[in-house]
């Protein structure tokens, strides 16, 4: 299981791609990010982390229909994959079992 | 109607996304990028708009989206680089022989490339580590005599202040000196040592990037007291860098000794510096100790160094400072000032009529042609044996071209070929330059070493390369271009051109090889005759040191001298004779044509010199010390007799500063100075104050005698070693850097004569077994041995004649223009062109003459059973 551990930005996309639940592509993905995190990534450095989830098997993806506002062309829709689902539960275990394990005194409360 | 609003992004941004982006990921991300884009209009309007698209593309260049670089994706096939990989392979090992000569000639050639261009770049890259490089420069002073300009460093003290008060353009200024205080001794409580000592004001170490390891640059030359000292010379007096800041140390010599507090420590200056000193005092000691006469704008004592704002226009400046000492001092219109870029002063160090015309930046120019010519005749060997043997490669040829094969693939096999033995014989060079760089480092005097810096890795990669590339152009543009309907029936068109370009490359080879081979022999000719040429006195056993304190005792030293057995003259005079550089202006005569006040060399010297040099007096006497001369008697030479048009010089009287002189004799014309310049003009004057001393000794007991001299030296200077040298030695010494010169381009001429004799035998051998069967036919209807080594042999003899001819009006022109550097210079006798032309051809005829009788010799049964 420690083998998959996930980059902070891989963990971002890979939970913004399940947030938009079969309408995730790249620009949909940028603006979700955008809207919830105040985050604002270039194209680029998305379209590298999606490559390599993809790459990796936490993700799947295929084109759907063409549209005229896209200067004809078509999106790449990306759909989490089993296993990308099962990583970002062991990662989300691993924070949580972290977070239990902080005797209160260091936080103050 | 939305359709109608739609804005494009801008199309050659998406051209050029297209071309880089991986095929898969384009359509996607093309969308993502209009879709982006029509918000980013909304956002932020269409300018803004169109400069962020800009940046989201280039954003997107990155290694995971890009297409993988194969610009010609049909040449590097992966299959395709295997397969030209093997057959390459298979080549080698086919022919060995071939490979062979090839490689040695090839790593040879990269070899040459590579140290030289260790060399040049070493010499390129002196004295450009100052930060302020390119606005660092020196004032220099041409000095208009009625008959030449001279050049010379050195200015007034007080230019540098004076500069920056007047000239807007002068951002800091800085003086430096090592003239006029002798060499002294630096020393803490028990340890005293010698240090090469440099004087310099306040902004010196603002001006020149020496880094200091402790002190501020701004700071460390604020007081007269305070003395910088070199790391080196710093763990020599404390053994260690740290803590010293503070510490006194004195340093002094005959005439100062004072205290200094060290305030600073700077890193020993590297190799890449001109300038080599273990510590800085500050000018004012040297102003202090002599009286300030130096202040005077009629002395030039001092180098000038300045920083110029940047973007000044260097000649606009110059002209500006031209005249600047005309209006300080009208009797210096003959002083005129500029300004030259301080690190361009070491490779144009030569000023012709006040202008730098080269110095060493002609050895880097003429060592990088002789490298790049090397690597030439390697990369003809290359082409001239691939070429010749296309009969070969002929059945591949057609057989690729009818499966299909495109003449491009064709190219890139052969190129791929090229490229791939460069390739290994860069390994191979690699290994040599490794094993002969202390034995290069000796003979150039530099500190080279394999330096794998980014810009070194890349040079190395271009030029290998570019050698693979010509090495490989000719042959793989000539082979790919058979038809392969002809070459599978088996006929090679051998065209006339083909023919004819073998030829003439192979011409080319050895009309180069002449010239080196010429240059070389003039050279070492040049040499011998420097360095054995008559200077009009002898240097034979003279030995030469310095006296490094006061001379009150003087007369006691050179009579202790003077007693030893094996000494036969001792005197003293102030500088030295092989240098030539004491000058002196201020003389006029009667019948003196204008009031021009000419500059006569004019050493100072004392008793006895004349005699311990051995010089020829032609009229007259020497200085004597019986008859009491004292400061108001001169010595000419014959040269300054002539110019002066003397008749009967003796006891004639001359003005010196309206102080009158009187002549007391007259010497031959001898070199005072090295042979680079003509016998000028000169007047010896008596000085009995100067402390380099000449002793002339007895041959044969040569070793006894300078025992002799240390145990005197000692008894008068306890504290310091007795370095002394000859005469002789010192006068070699002279010509250094033509005699690296003439060392190295010796192995270079080697070199190139060795790789085109390989060629040679390659070529030789190839067309030998190529016509074995017209030679055993020929022997069998009767051919002598003799009649088939002749029949082989004229077609190359032929080309090498043609070699010799070209080359040798242009070897005798380029040995000319390079005797022109010398005053004194051999005549170019018509035998070191013969000689060099039978050389040649000798060396030329047994390569051939070896291929050729093994061939004629066999027997005709061998050649011609297997048909």
């Amino acid at each position: 299981m420690s083998k998959h551990r996930l980059g902070e930005l891989e963990e971002i996309v890979l939970l913004t791609v399940a947030i938009l639940h079969g309408e995730a592509y790249g620009i949909a993905i940028v603006n979700e990010m955008e809207e919830r995190l105040s985050r604002r990534i270039s194209i680029g450095a998305l379209q590298i982390v999606l490559r390599r989830l993809e790459k990796k098997g936490y993700l799947i993806s295929e084109f759907g229909e063409a549209t005229k506002v896209r200067g004809g062309k078509r999106k790449r829709y990306f759909t989490v994959t089993n296993f990308g689902k099962q990583t970002l539960k062991d990662t989300k275990d691993q924070r949580l079992s972290l977070w239990n394990a902080i005797p209160n005194i260091s936080f103050g409360n | 109607m939305k359709e109608n609003n739609y804005t494009s992004p801008p199309i050659w941004m998406l051209r050029f996304f297209r071309w880089f982006c991986h095929p898969a990921f384009v359509e996607d991300i093309e969308g993502d990028l209009h879709e982006r884009f029509a918000l980013l209009i909304e956002e932020m309007g269409l300018r803004k708009a169109r400069r962020r698209f800009v940046l989201e593309v280039l954003l997107l260049f990155r290694p995971g989206l890009i297409r993988s670089i194969n610009l010609f994706p049909e040449l590097i096939h992966p299959g395709m680089l295997k397969h030209n990989l093997l057959i390459t392979y298979r080549g080698f090992l086919k022919d060995k022989s071939t490979f062979l000569i090839n490689l040695i000639g090839l790593s040879t050639g990269l070899a040459c490339v590579l140290l030289i261009y260790g060399w040049v770049n070493d010499e390129m890259s002196v004295d450009k580590f100052h930060e302020k490089d390119s606005q660092l420069y020196q004032v220099m002073t041409n000095f208009h005599g009625p008959d030449a300009i001279e050049t010379w460093e050195i200015t007034p003290v007080l230019l540098a202040e004076t500069f920056m008060e007047m000239y807007p353009e002068v951002e800091s200024a800085t003086l430096t000196s090592d003239r006029y205080l002798p060499e002294g001794k630096i020393s803490i409580a028990d340890q005293s040592l010698e240090a090469n000592r440099i004087f310099a004001d306040e902004r010196f170490f603002e001006v020149f990037s020496y880094e200091l390891l402790e002190g501020n640059p701004k700071q460390v030359l604020a007081d007269q007291n305070n003395i910088v000292i070199s790391e080196k010379l710093a763990n020599k007096l404390f053994e260690s860098t740290e803590n010293i800041i503070g510490k006194t140390v004195e340093w002094g010599n005959a005439f100062v000794k004072e205290s200094f507090q060290i305030s600073g420590i700077f890193e020993d200056p590297g190799p890449k510096s001109t300038r080599q000193f273990d510590a800085v005092l500050h000018y004012d000691v040297v102003l202090a100790a002599s009286d300030r006469w130096q202040l005077a704008w009629n002395t030039n004592a001092v180098e000038t160094h300045l920083v110029l704002h940047e973007g000044t226009d260097i000649d606009d400046f110059n002209d500006k400072i031209e005249f600047f000492m005309w209006a300080k001092n009208p009797n210096r219109k003959t002083n005129r000032l500029f300004a030259q870029q301080y690190s361009d002063k070491y490779l144009n160090s030569r000023y012709e009529n006040g202008i730098p015309t080269g110095g060493r930046i002609t050895y880097v120019r003429l060592f990088s042609i002789i490298a790049l010519f090397i690597l030439l005749i390697a990369c003809i060997n290359f082409m001239n044996l691939s070429t010749a043997q296309a009969s070969r490669k002929m059945k591949e040829i057609g057989v690729k071209k009818t499966m299909g094969a495109g003449r491009k693939a064709l190219v890139w096999q052969f190129l791929s070929e090229s490229i791939l033995m460069t390739l290994l014989s860069f390994f191979l060079a690699a290994g040599f330059v490794t094993l002969l760089l202390p034995q290069f480092n000796a003979i150039t005097g530099k500190e080279l070493q394999w330096d794998m810096d980014p810009s070194a890795i890349l040079s190395i990669a271009l030029i290998v390369t570019i050698t693979g590339l010509i090495a490989g152009s000719y042959p793989a543009i000539y082979l790919s271009g058979f038809k392969p309907a002809a070459v599978l029936k088996g006929q090679l068109s051998s065209s006339r051109g083909e023919h004819g370009m073998r030829k003439s490359l192979v011409i080319f080879q050895f009309a180069l090889s002449v010239i080196f081979i010429a240059g070389v022999l003039v050279v070492d000719q040049q040499m011998q005759f420097i360095q054995s040429k008559n200077p009009g006195y002898s240097r034979d056993n003279v030995i030469a040191f310095q006296r490094p304190r006061n001379n009150d005792d003087l007369d006691v030293f050179l009579d202790e001298l003077q007693r030893q057995p094996g000494v036969l003259h001792a005197s003293n005079m102030v500088g030295d004779i092989l240098t030539g550089w004491d000058d002196q202006g201020g003389f006029s005569w009667s019948g003196q044509e204008s009031d021009e006040k000419w500059i006569f060399k004019s050493p100072k010297i004392s008793y006895d010199v004349l005699e311990t040099l051995d010089m020829n007096i032609l009229e007259g006497r020497s200085f004597s010390k019986e008859l009491q001369d004292d400061e108001s008697k001169i010595i000419l030479n014959q040269a300054a007799v002539e110019l002066m048009q003397l008749e009967d010089p003796i006891g004639k009287r001359i003005n010196h500063n309206q102080e009158p002189r009187e002549i007391i004799g007259v010497v031959g014309d001898f070199n005072y100075g090295s042979l680079h310049h003509q016998v000028k003009p000169l007047i010896f004057r008596l000085n009995h104050w100067g402390r380099d001393i000449l002793v002339k000794i007895k041959s044969g007991d040569e070793q006894n005698t300078i025992e002799q001299l240390e145990q005197a030296y000692q008894k008068f200077h306890p504290d310091y070693a007795f370095n002394f040298t000859f005469l002789d030695e010192d006068n070699q010494r002279l010509y250094e850097a033509e005699s690296r010169v003439a060392s190295l381009s010796k192995y270079f001429a080697f070199l190139a004569i060795l790789i085109s004799c390989l060629g040679l035998f390659g070529l030789t051998a190839f067309t030998a077994e190529r016509r074995s069967k017209e030679i055993g036919i020929r022997k069998i209807l009767g051919s002598s041995v003799w009649g088939i080594i002749k029949l082989l042999s004229t077609d190359f003899t032929k080309m090498i004649v043609m070699g010799i001819l070209i080359a040798l009006p242009i070897s005798y022109l380029i040995t000319r223009t390079w005797l022109n550097n010398f005053a004194y210079k051999i005549e170019l006798e018509w035998w070191y062109f013969a000689g060099t032309a039978l050389m040649t051809l000798l060396i030329a005829w047994s390569v051939i003459g070896l291929q050729t009788l093994k061939t004629a010799r066999l027997n005709p049964v061998e050649c011609l059973r297997d048909e």
